[in-house]
């Protein structure tokens, strides 16, 4: 009963079915299962299938952020069941705020690394496109954020990569969120000249540059950055 | 009112009281899922042929074109702000097809040049625009567009580098400092123009330009129906009023309108097939939602980074000459080369990318993009002369031709697209007083020359017969 409750809410991420997870894990809840086993041997391996199938070629963009709909989903369902359990913290990893920033209408590999986060644990607050830089930071301290990722196209908005760091100082906030930058233009020179605690080249990378940061443990912007950037020279 | 005006006028109240659709249901739902279906309904599931990255299979490329027809009139194209879909029906599609020019000018006086409708394997060569983007340092621009631009045989229209700064300031998008580069990019090009003896050539707009204040901050200086105005739409098969602001600035302006779209394969297209198939609709729909004299629409691999992969080559491949058989439509198409300056990586990339455009019936393409346009700096003369080489040389090869050539090819980078070679910065591998490569890139240069015509690559063409 169990392990067929567990298959099903896995099933249901793989297939995107947002409707079915939430009634799943209500299922699992009903069941007697705890809210974080239900997590981690159901609705995460379905996310682990979903990740492994799109870095294969087997799954796509859609299914990445429908998936993480479903999970989050599942995670409503059993917040308070977690928080019961006192296992809200280590169900997921850290909350992120992403965004692309200011100037900037470009969205597709902001969409592709926050879907991809999502299924890799974090909670993902997507603020779109366009962002200003306070904007970032006020979301981040309204949902008690862990990180927060800007992204931009354009060599033109990467000042404003700049600007969150130096609002994040200014209003003595910089040791409370990690801060990691991506996007087209954006390298390990700059990475280290504005400050900034993290870069990654591709989606995949940015994903495990932030489970490194959540799990250094370090104080932000005390250390050297992460990055994971593959040029030869 | 002109014909043009009153179309993207048509167009802008449709995008107020078209069909509602948030952007998030289009992304993930009616995009994906309409895709699939229609892939399906034409069995053009798992066509996708790895071995033969050049497609020569006529049928199979009028399928796909039959399919994306029917995609473009299902769809439409989203815009953003209002979250309305701009639908077209096929009178108003068949009837652009109808009235579309061959061929337009572009350019003035003695630099003039035409940009003609190609055909698969058409022995008409083909134009090249320099560069794609790329920033350069405010000190470097003049004399990197100057070398860029010296060779009337390979390169035909300046879409020039990026500014990284203006009068010593960042610039920051949508501020005034991006309205004043505007302005000072033009001034900066007309220089550079007149210094290699070509001040008739045609201009793509303002390149550092990401929002309309860059664009319309140059504009007066580069209008004109010889110059172009760039409009590039947000995947997948979206729209958005920087788009609008853009075209009616071309209209302002007296100017060209050149209008893209691209579609990612991993992306809300998901598959190769699905990506050439969205490639070919926005094709079509730009072309009537827009009125673009030309698009400049192409195929990208999220996962590469770039379009020099075998999947991204097929489907360019398939999506091009889909159109091109079916058309009459101008468009440009653009290859996305990793690999930086003075590297065989980057020649590479550019020859098989480039050599696949132009015998699918592209009618131009927008190079060099050295080391994926990601740092400043990496851009130099040479991979825009070596693009205009290849592309054009190209013209008449068969495409059974080509993709023999690629197969051997293909091997030589492939491996290394996710972990390309960054190259040399132009200060280090070329002469910006003597315009020309430095010895390393010189030799790099005609080691791979020779070795491609060995493989049956024509590139003397170029010099022998333009």
């Amino acid at each position: 009963m169990k392990e067929q409750i567990l298959e099903r809410l896995c099933n249901a991420i793989v297939e995107c079915d947002v409707e079915q997870a939430a009634k799943v894990a209500q299922e699992a809840l009903d069941a007697g299962i705890p809210a974080i086993e239900a997590i981690q041997n159901g609705a995460a391996k379905g996310l682990d299938i979903i990740g492994s199938k799109f870095n294969s070629g087997e799954a796509y963009l859609p299914e990445l952020i429908l998936a993480g709909d479903a999970m989050k989903a599942v995670f409503d369902v059993l917040s308070k069941a977690l928080k019961e359990e006192n296992a809200d913290s280590s169900a997921q990893l850290g909350k992120v705020v992403i965004g692309t920033v200011s100037g900037d209408l470009h969205d597709i590999g902001k969409n592709i690394v926050a879907a991809l986060l999502a299924v890799n644990g974090f909670e993902v607050y997507d603020l779109g496109i366009n962002v200003e830089p306070k904007t970032f930071v006020q979301k981040a301290e309204e949902i008690g954020a862990t990180i927060i990722a800007a992204s931009t196209l354009l060599t033109t908005s990467m000042p404003y990569q700049q600007d969150i760091v130096q609002y994040l100082v200014d209003s003595g906030l910089r040791g409370k969120y990690y801060y990691v930058v991506g996007g087209g233009p954006v390298t390990a020179d700059w990475t280290i000249k504005i400050k900034a605690d993290g870069h990654g080249y591709t989606a995949t990378d940015a994903v495990e540059v932030c489970k490194r940061l959540v799990r250094s443990g370090q104080t932000p912007g005390t250390f050297e950055p992460v990055i994971l950037e593959y040029y030869q020279s | 009112m002109s014909l043009r005006t009153e179309k993207i006028l048509r167009s802008l109240d449709r995008a107020y009281n078209g069909p509602i659709c948030s952007v998030k249901d289009w992304d993930t739902k009616v995009i994906p899922q309409t895709i699939r279906a229609i892939l399906k309904k034409y069995g053009l599931e798992k066509t996708c042929d790895l071995e033969n990255p050049i497609n020569c299979d006529d049928d199979l490329a009028d399928q796909f074109f039959r399919a994306g027809w029917e995609l473009a009139l299902e769809l439409g194209m989203l815009n953003v702000e209002t979250e309305r879909i701009i639908k077209i029906t096929e009178e108003e599609l068949i009837d652009t097809l109808k009235h579309k020019p061959k061929e337009i000018t572009l350019g003035n006086g003695s630099d003039q040049v035409i940009l003609k409708a190609r055909k698969p394997e058409d022995p008409t060569p083909p134009l090249l625009a320099a560069s794609l983007g790329i920033v350069v340092s405010e000190e470097l621009y003049v004399p990197i567009v100057e070398g860029i631009v010296k060779y009337k045989k390979l390169v035909d229209v300046l879409h020039g580098p990026s500014l990284a700064t203006v009068y010593g300031r960042k610039i920051r998008s949508g501020t005034p400092y991006e309205t004043l580069m505007g302005g000072y990019e033009a001034e900066l090009r007309r220089e550079a123009l007149w210094r290699a003896g070509r001040p008739g050539m045609a201009n793509t707009g303002i390149a550092g330009a990401v929002t309309e204040y860059g664009h319309l901050g140059g504009a007066s200086a580069i209008g004109g129906p010889g110059n172009v105005t760039m409009a590039l739409c947000p995947v997948e098969l979206k729209t958005n009023f920087a788009v609008f602001h853009r075209v009616m600035m071309a209209i302002n302006n007296n100017m060209r309108i050149r209008a893209g779209g691209f579609s990612y394969i991993g992306g809300y297209a998901g598959p190769p097939e699905g990506a050439a198939l969205a490639n070919i609709a926005v094709d079509l729909l730009i072309a009537t939602i827009l009125d673009s004299d030309y698009t400049s629409s192409y195929v990208y691999d999220i996962q590469l980074l770039g379009n020099c992969g075998r999947k991204a080559l097929w489907a360019n491949s398939v999506a091009i000459q889909a159109v091109s058989r079916n058309t009459n439509l101008i468009r440009n198409k653009i290859v996305n080369e990793t690999g930086g300056p003075c590297t065989d990586m980057f020649m590479y990339e550019a020859a098989i990318g480039l050599m696949n455009h132009c015998v699918s019936g592209a009618s131009k393409t927008t190079q060099p993009r050295s080391a994926g346009g990601k740092l400043t700096d990496y851009l130099t003369p040479m991979e825009a002369w070596w693009c205009g080489e290849v592309f054009k040389s190209c013209a008449g090869m068969t495409r059974k031709q080509a993709n023999e050539i690629a197969k051997k090819v293909l091997p030589k980078y492939e491996e290394r697209l996710s972990n390309p070679p960054k190259g040399k910065s132009v200060l280090e591998c070329f002469d910006l007083k003597e315009m020309r490569p430095s010895p390393e890139y010189h030799k790099l240069y005609l080691d791979i020359r020779k070795e491609l015509i060995d493989l049956g690559m024509p590139l003397d063409k170029v010099y022998e017969e333009l």
